[in-house]
């Protein structure tokens, strides 16, 4: 699907504004939109909104054998997938030029920065490690996905606990959840991106960019940067040329920004720490606005099922019994089983016939029809017919009388009246002739 | 002979609730009905096929009205649409439907072989459907059938483009419009409102542009107490 | 009192109740229609683009192209979301009167965002309230139930992912608004023509808990005169 133009007037307005300091949602320069997070049920489950853009991350994790270059250490395994749901633009299952730069971008951010202690999710040494994998499902988009990432990723890195596992000799034993407590991870440090869009050669700078507003941009600067004001990962893209002032500019806002984001998700994960103590309700179905006028919610519906056996019995009975099976098994050679032996295919004749009777062959169709018809007229005292007279297979279902509701009973009939009647117009012309 | 139509009025449809006409008798059927959006005729029976309310509008047309984003192209409608290509002698706009509309460069006023307007790919047109169905290339024209532009053509030089839901669009068309008149009373702007959902906004000041398009889009689920409260917030912060 | 919360509770207790349902519509910005359906834990996100432009391979004269494309939380989508996919399309394109719009694209995205049982059930009511977000024509409403028989021989109505893996056979049914017909079914594990027809019987009697909900969402979104 194409995504929708950019118009010279958009484009025009939205460099006017920025000259300006004006933003299309009348924010300052340096501030970011709403961010919000939601845990799901599971561990290592979370929402992340910026705005309007949604992602949702999960991180699962499995035993594998270490790679041999580090065979004391887990993997840790990064995958952002844009759905076509965030975007017509976006295409599922393709390698774009931009998701190729959002997982590389996260992959630095987050595994070279060594946030995670990878030592730690070694089982057996040069045998068994965890491997952690971290899905990113951007859900909408409208703009600024790598912040999105960067935060959902840590946020459900720090959630995230994989189950104990027991070394007894060479016997690995993984205990489920209710077994044994899961382990969290350890977690290092926070590394969180903080995206800046650049207008007019460099000339003006947004933090926190929204859809529109990385349509019109210059250039991108992508600071990854953890509370302890460390930076993990710079990138600039778009081909703009920085000032040193500019990037150390920057680098400042970052680490403002870092340290607030930082103390929004401690509090995320603390409040969920809490609500999952006490034994409260917890999950996206708890998280959801009710207040919205476009959400509603229901309690435990219960379904009535008094008469269901008598229904269904009265269904059973009013079905006709399948006819009788005559099975006729033949073994023509030992280790072989056959059933139908001695039914001749019919197709090869009629081929030859057809070619001689080529100039007959209207009169003869137009007979042909005339005589389904008429078999149709006396079939329609059954309740289902089904005519099928054309190459294609059309199946025609006529319903006669009462309508025939329900689907179980539809079907045996149409199995029964089928093959005395439904027969391809090709073996009926051999028997017209 | 509606009645059983008429007192649903006002209240939500669902796709697949019908309405039968099959129990009148054959000499009353003589009356027409006629069936906007969202409603279909299958024999003597109309069936709902959008979530909505309800609207009758005497004698008797009924409709659907539902709250939707995508746009399907309908003759007569007026539209703001994006030009995206220049193909031969016509243009390919873009106003949101499946299909890219095509727009003939005479379609304008006053245009002649010779003397081609002045249009630019990413330009604003307003323009209207002279053929919009299902089976055919939907086709644009700036003039009306008297070859005047009518307010239609190119436009937008300056100014902001944001698209709203095509509900919120028929109640700023609707003449004598609360949401407009309460806007109105804001601060003096122009603004160009298409059926495909998208609204033009120019107001003296990029600020103001802002404004009126941040107030618009807020407007989208608000009762009009609500926004009136909003407005007159606004109006106290900006004299 | 207390006797009728005692009577509530054996009624809770019993095994044919539909977990606890929630619905929101238009929450993304992005998509022409969008849905979450949570039914208990289970959660599923459903985003709707369309009737939008078509690519000339998929183009289908005289209808709408649907693509729906189920997409798990962890990892690629296998066999088993093909198999999903292909019964939540046929649902919709036997509901949708996609006619209307030919040579044009629907394309429905299912996300996963929880899977505690019943998630065909849930992928189908999310589609559903999307469609229908989204304006699309259609000819009736749908809703999926999902029925677990357990090793008793019980009927379980919208199991949760332990009362699944307890049971002896697993069917999901679409069920269509107007005439409760049965749009579809999928199956798992064995059981008598018996149990088919009763677990039928009972996810017609659900579907109305389902469509009944469907209504009152609309009515609360149209319900402010705007």
């Amino acid at each position: 699907m194409k995504e929708t133009p950019l118009s010279n007037c958009e484009r025009q307005f939205l460099l006017k504004a920025i000259e300006e300091k004006k933003r299309l949602d009348g924010r300052q320069t340096y501030d970011y939109r709403n961010i919000k997070i939601t845990f799901g049920t599971d561990y290592g489950c979370c929402i992340v909104d910026i705005g309007k853009t949604r992602v949702l991350a999960q991180v699962s994790c499995e035993l594998v054998a270490p790679k041999d270059s580090r065979p004391t250490e887990g993997i840790l395994f990064f995958n952002l997938e844009l759905s076509s749901m965030a975007s017509p633009a976006f295409e599922s299952n393709r390698q774009s030029e931009l998701l190729v730069k959002l997982n590389r971008l996260l992959e630095r951010c987050l595994r070279n920065s060594k946030c995670i202690d990878t030592e730690s999710l070694c089982v057996v040494a040069g045998e068994k490690v965890w491997q952690i994998r971290v899905d990113i499902h951007v859900l909408n988009h409208d703009g600024n996905i790598m912040d999105a990432a960067s935060i959902a990723a840590i946020t459900a890195l720090s959630h995230f606990r994989r189950p104990d596992v027991g070394i007894q000799g060479e016997e690995v034993t993984v205990y489920a959840l209710e077994e044994r407590d899961p382990i969290p991870l350890s977690v290092y440090h926070m590394p969180i991106c903080v995206s800046f869009s650049f207008f007019q050669q460099g000339t003006y700078l947004l933090v926190d960019p929204c859809e529109r507003e990385e349509r019109v941009m210059d250039g991108l600067l992508v600071i990854a940067m953890n509370k302890h004001r460390e930076i993990c990962c710079i990138q600039s893209s778009g081909g703009i040329m920085l000032l040193k002032e500019q990037v150390l500019r920057c680098s400042k806002i970052a680490s403002v920004k870092v340290t607030e984001i930082t103390e929004l998700i401690n509090k995320a994960l603390e409040n969920d720490r809490k609500v999952r103590k006490d034994g409260g309700k917890f999950g996206f179905a708890e998280s959801m606005p009710k207040e919205r006028i476009t959400a509603l919610k229901t309690e435990v519906a219960p379904v009535e099922m008094t008469d269901i056996e008598e229904k269904a019995k009265e269904i059973i009975c009013r079905t006709e019994a399948p006819s009788e099976v005559v099975s006729s098994p033949v073994v023509c050679a030992p280790g072989t089983g056959q059933v139908g032996e001695g039914l001749q295919n019919s197709w090869g004749l009629e081929e030859v016939d057809a070619l001689e009777d080529d100039v007959g062959e209207e009169r003869e169709e137009q007979d042909m029809r005339e005589q389904l018809e008429e078999e149709s007229r006396n079939a329609e005292k059954g309740d289902v017919v089904v005519i099928s007279d054309s190459e294609e297979e059309d199946v025609v279902i006529l319903h006669e009388g009462t309508q025939v509701k329900h689907v179980k009973k539809q079907s045996v009939d149409s199995q029964q009246l089928a093959p005395s009647t439904a027969k391809r117009r090709r073996r009926r012309k051999k028997q017209v002739i | 002979m509606f009645d059983s139509f008429k007192h649903k009025v006002g209240e939500v449809v669902l796709p697949g609730d019908v309405f039968s006409f099959a129990s009148l008798a054959p000499d009353s059927r003589v009356e027409k009905l006629i069936c906007g959006p969202g409603l279909r005729r299958n024999g003597d029976e109309v069936l709902v096929c959008k979530s909505g309310v309800l609207r009758h509008k005497p004698p008797n047309l009924f409709w659907v009205d539902s709250q939707q984003r995508r746009y399907v192209p309908a003759k007569g409608e007026s539209v703001i649409g994006i030009v995206t290509t220049k193909v031969g002698d016509t243009f390919k706009v873009d106003v949101g439907g499946s299909e890219q509309a095509s727009l003939s460069y005479l379609a304008f006023e006053g245009a002649t072989k010779r003397n081609r307007p002045n249009v630019q790919v990413g330009d604003l047109v307003y323009a209207q459907f002279i053929i919009a169905n299902k089976d055919m290339e939907p086709e644009l024209v700036c003039i009306d059938s008297c070859g005047r532009a009518n307010g239609m053509g190119v436009f937008g030089t300056d100014g902001l483009l944001f698209r709203v839901s095509l509900g919120l669009v028929r109640r700023l068309l609707v003449p004598q419009s609360e949401i407009v008149k309460d806007l109105e009373r804001l601060f003096p702007f122009e603004m160009v409102v298409g059926m495909n959902g998208r609204v033009w906004v120019r107001a003296r000041t990029t600020q103001q542009t802002l404004i009126v398009a941040n107030l618009l889009e807020s407007c989208e689920n608000m009762t009009a107490e609500q926004r009136k409260a909003l407005f007159l917030r606004v109006a106290g912060g900006c004299p | 009192m207390h006797n009728a919360r005692n009577a509530m509770e054996v009624e809770s207790s019993s095994t044919c109740a539909l977990r606890e349902f929630g619905c929101e519509q238009s929450l993304l910005s992005r998509p022409d229609g969008s849905s979450s359906f949570i039914q208990g834990d289970t959660s599923v996100l459903a985003g709707v683009y369309g009737p939008a432009d078509v690519k000339v391979s998929k183009e289908i004269h005289d209808r709408a192209t649907l693509e729906v494309l189920i997409q798990p939380k962890v990892g690629m989508s296998g066999v088993r979301e093909r198999a999903q996919e292909q019964c939540v399309r046929e649902t919709c394109e036997a509901a949708l009167l996609s006619s209307l719009h030919p040579r044009s694209s629907l394309s429905l995205v299912l996300q996963i965002i929880h899977d505690d049982g019943s998630l065909l059930s849930c992928c189908l009511n999310a589609a559903c309230m999307a469609l229908m977000d989204a304006g699309l024509p259609m000819g009736c409403l749908f809703c999926g139930v999902t029925c677990a028989i357990d090793r008793d021989g019980r009927i379980v109505t919208d199991p949760t992912m332990q009362q699944e893996k307890e049971s002896r056979a697993l069917m999901t049914f679409a069920i269509d608004s107007t005439e409760r017909k049965v749009l579809m079914s999928t199956t798992k594990g064995s059981f008598s023509v018996n149990e088919l027809q009763q677990c039928i019987a009972v996810s017609q009697r659900a579907s109305e808990k389902i469509f009944q909900f469907y209504r009152d969402s609309v009515r609360r979104r149209y319900s402010k005169t705007l």
